[in-house]
């Protein structure tokens, strides 16, 4: 009895010719094409900063409600830094690990940290010099907390 | 780049948020690809393909109603799907492991790491069109090869230590 069928790529129909491929893969690689499409994001973050900061606003009004909390960061962390907001993506994605790392371990997410998160993406996203030192030290020091937070919670567990 | 081989590409973009639908179309027209069509959802999406022809899908993972698991696990599994062998471009910010290994497991080609870049973007296509993966039939999973690097130094004819029956090679 077989086990599996390996279905090599000349079996199955290919969008392009191998000759067509190969010049593709080419062009895609080139310095042009490449600087052409940096262009493109950076054109583009004015309109994406303003989906960013829907995504702030929801995140906001979700507060509370971790689950949404949950998914308002997560499309944060996903946008910013492509919307210019590289300080703001950096914390949402520091509040993004500390919940799934709770999550893990089965312990309820501290509420000061979440709320100290949310108040700082808002902070960032409306800054006018949002990529500042400023808001390097924040992520930081928001890093260091969620990271401490989720070390008592594993002392905790290892107690019980 | 006009005249080139990208002109006659059809894509598919599948992503809830508009702006991103918005860079990723902007992006796809920079390198010529002029045939794009968009979709919210999953749901949505499976009607763009009962219709539309696509060489290509960029889907992002967390949608609602349907994801891009089950999406993807639709277009490889469905006795509906008109293409199983479609390529598809997983573009998420998750990095849960657990949600990475249910799309790979759903058959998804590649994945895109957020925050997106062009040249991130731009690799991912190259790669697909230059070095399309197996696909494999088993009982339980039907997609690209899951395994990318074949051993140079292995010859015998089994893919797993415990592959004890026939393998079958198209």
């Amino acid at each position: 009895m077989k086990k599996a069928d390996f279905i090599a790529p000349d079996a199955y129909p290919q969008p392009v010719s191998r000759g067509d491929a190969a010049r593709i893969s080419r062009a895609l690689k080139s310095s042009g094409v490449l600087e052409n499409g940096a262009r493109v994001i950076q054109q583009s973050s004015p309109l994406l900063r303003m989906g960013v900061l829907d995504y702030v606003r929801a995140l906001e009004q979700a507060v509370g409600d971790l689950a949404t909390v949950f998914d308002k960061a997560h499309e944060i962390r996903g946008f910013a830094e492509t919307a210019g907001l590289r300080a703001t993506g950096r914390i949402a994605d520091g509040l993004c690990r500390y919940l799934e790392e709770a999550a893990k371990l089965g312990v309820a997410a501290d509420s000061a940290v979440v709320a100290l998160h949310v108040s700082a993406i808002v902070r960032a996203a409306h800054a006018k010099d949002e990529a500042s030192r400023m808001s390097d030290v924040v992520a930081r020091e928001l890093s260091a907390l969620a990271a401490h937070k989720l070390a008592e919670a594993k002392t905790g567990l290892a107690a019980n | 780049m006009p005249g080139s081989a990208l002109e006659r590409l059809s894509v598919l973009i599948v992503e809830d948020n508009q702006h991103m639908r918005s860079l990723l179309r902007s992006l796809l027209n920079s390198i010529g690809i002029r045939e794009i069509y968009e979709a919210g959802h999953g749901s949505a999406a499976l009607a763009v393909l009962a219709d539309k022809r696509c060489d290509l899908v960029l889907s992002d993972l967390s949608m609602k109603p349907m994801d891009g698991i089950d999406f993807t696990r639709e277009i490889r599994q469905s006795p509906k799907s008109t293409n199983p062998f479609l390529p598809i471009i997983m573009i998420t910010g998750h990095t849960e492991k657990h949600r990475v290994e249910a799309a790979r497991d759903a058959g998804v080609t590649e994945f895109l790491a957020k925050p997106i870049t062009a040249q991130s973007l731009f690799a991912r296509i190259a790669q697909i069109m230059e070095n399309p993966r197996a696909f494999v039939r088993c009982a339980s999973y039907f997609g690209p090869d899951r395994r990318r690097k074949a051993q140079e130094d292995y010859a015998g004819p089994w893919r797993r230590s415990d592959d004890t029956q026939d393998v079958h090679v198209r």
